[in-house]
């Protein structure tokens, strides 16, 4: 087990609502600092006391801008965690390892994005690390891409595609009792869902995340510190950040591919968590695109390619009863998408008890990182009973 | 002799597939094998990571192979926006023979009947146009 197992906590949520994209009132630093700020008043902390700043991809609202609006004491430690939303995790592992290396003691891990005129986020997001491979041939989202990915997984792997229909049905049902959610007004029945625009296939418009202008932050600890605060401590078990040989930058050339390329570092999370999927309350599934989702729980060893149409049904993957519920906020797909951060606020808040779909007596709460992204990572969040 | 698709240079790849962009501008499709060990290694990479190798031999390949996978982009995406009057279109991922199984990006020309995973598939080079960006590309069509 690792050393970080439980040695910190997440002790402070905060987000802004989500926007339209390109529609937010305030550009993106300021949402960044309205939702550090939200985080440390949530977790009973002077904006004044943070001392770690921690964000992935393409994070702009950098330490150096934030630190005169906090009236920040000291910047004593600030990282950015390599790839897009493969990375969530892996910046709440940076958080930890910096806080019990000594060098910071309240760590912000956030990300903001508002679209700037005439460039979707998506765009910005891609960094200008696309190859020409993909460009030359009609391709440049994630969708498209994560497209070839799921094809293989469900005409190749046979999975059945009601697994994709019922991520993003959960996802919009518990959606509608979220007040936050941008998506909470749709009814996402089957005809709805099968009369949907076809965008990339496997995928329709359903299938895919939104995106949206907002901001979202958390606030890591020491779990001795954590213990003092106002708000009851989700304990970082694991954090694994990586990918093992086979993965990469291979331009579709990685094997095996009809996976989410989390299978290594899921065993990490096991490992070092001393849990297993069967263990787990609550999931909170980083959804780009469905197919990709199904492929993580396949990775994580929640199903397995010949069940996963048995496991992965509406039923089992809503809340409060379901086997696996999983994206309670709605998610990337019906919540709303600040590329994927406001996955880890829902992690946070079902150890809480204060989900719009609780589960209850949730004491172990997943948070996956962006599947099919050429790293990725995975957190698994406990109560203080399991630690 | 210069070629069109270095004065559209997209960056964003690991960057040792210019023999392949040239190769295909000057009409023949080749594929990179170690100099060392002679593994393939697709994409093209700067050193072997199984042998130590800086070097790389281009080959001659026949662009033959199978569909691995492929998606229908029906929508116009924003840095592909060349494309949009061909939307529908299909990328496919090809599997290329006798190749140690390197997957080779290309469009779908000709007739969609029969494509599936594991369908036969043979290539066809194209000029570089607005449409691949000033690249050459490779396109797939379904064998019978």
């Amino acid at each position: 087990m690792s050393t970080l197992r439980g040695a910190t906590a997440i002790v402070g949520i905060g987000q802004t609502p989500y926007y339209k994209r390109a529609t937010s009132p305030d550009p993106e630093l300021k949402l960044c600092l309205r939702a550090i700020v939200a985080a440390c008043e949530d977790a009973g902390l002077d904006p004044r006391d943070l001392d770690g700043f921690v964000s992935y991809a393409s994070e702009r609202s950098d330490a150096q801008k934030l630190m005169p609006a906090l009236n920040t004491r000291e910047v004593r430690f600030a990282a950015l965690a390599w790839i897009h939303g493969g990375g969530i995790p892996g910046a709440l592992s940076l958080a930890a390892s910096a806080i019990m290396a000594g060098q910071a003691e309240f760590v912000v891990v956030y990300r903001s994005m508002a679209e700037a005129q005439g460039q979707r986020l998506r765009v910005a997001v891609a960094q200008n690390d696309t190859a020409a491979q993909y460009l030359v041939n009609g391709l440049e989202s994630p969708a498209q891409i994560l497209g070839l990915r799921a094809q293989r997984l469900f005409e190749g792997a046979g999975v059945p595609r009601s697994t994709m229909q019922a991520m993003a049905q959960a996802a919009y049902y518990h959606a509608r009792n979220n007040p936050r959610a941008y998506g909470r007004n749709t009814v996402l029945d089957d005809e709805t869902y099968a009369s949907a625009r076809r965008i990339a296939e496997p995928y329709n418009l359903f299938d895919c995340s939104r995106e949206n202008d907002g901001a979202c932050a958390v606030v890591v600890a020491s779990a001795a510190r954590a213990g003092r605060l106002a708000k009851t401590p989700a304990y970082i078990l694991a954090a694994p950040m990586g990918v093992a040989e086979g993965g990469g930058a291979l331009e579709e050339n990685i094997r095996p591919y009809a996976s989410a390329g989390q299978a290594a570092v899921a065993r990490r999370l096991w490992t070092e968590s001393g849990y297993g999927p069967e263990d787990v309350d609550v999931l909170q599934v980083y959804q780009n695109m469905t197919g990709m989702a199904v492929a993580s729980l396949i990775d994580h060893g929640f199903c397995t390619i010949e069940n996963a149409g048995a496991v992965l049904t509406f039923e089992n993957l809503i809340a409060p009863h379901g086997r696996l519920p999983v994206n309670t906020s709605g998610g990337d797909l019906a919540e709303g998408f600040i590329h994927g951060m406001g996955l880890v606020a829902e992690a946070v808040r079902q150890l809480r008890g204060e989900s719009c779909n609780q589960v209850p007596g949730a004491r172990l709460s997943l948070m996956t990182g962006g599947p099919g992204d050429t790293m990725s990572s995975t957190a698994l969040l406990g109560t203080a009973a399991t630690l | 002799m210069s070629y069109e698709f270095e004065t559209h240079r997209i960056v964003g790849g690991i960057g040792a597939d210019d023999p392949y962009w040239r190769a295909l501008e000057e009409g023949r499709f080749e594929l990179p094998r170690c100099a060392g060990c002679a593994a393939w290694m697709w994409p093209a990479h700067w050193r072997c990571g199984r042998c130590g190798s800086w070097e790389l031999h281009w080959v001659a390949v026949e662009p033959v192979g199978s569909v691995y996978s492929w998606t229908r982009s029906s929508y116009a995406f924003d840095r592909v926006r060349e494309r949009a009057p061909d939307v529908p279109y299909v990328t496919l991922l090809t599997e290329v023979a006798n190749t140690d199984g390197a997957r080779v990006m290309g469009m779908l020309v000709g007739s969609e009947v029969g494509l599936r995973i594991g369908a036969a598939v043979r290539g066809e080079i194209q000029r570089p146009s607005p449409k691949s960006k000033g690249y050459p590309s490779i396109c797939w069509r379904l064998q019978a």
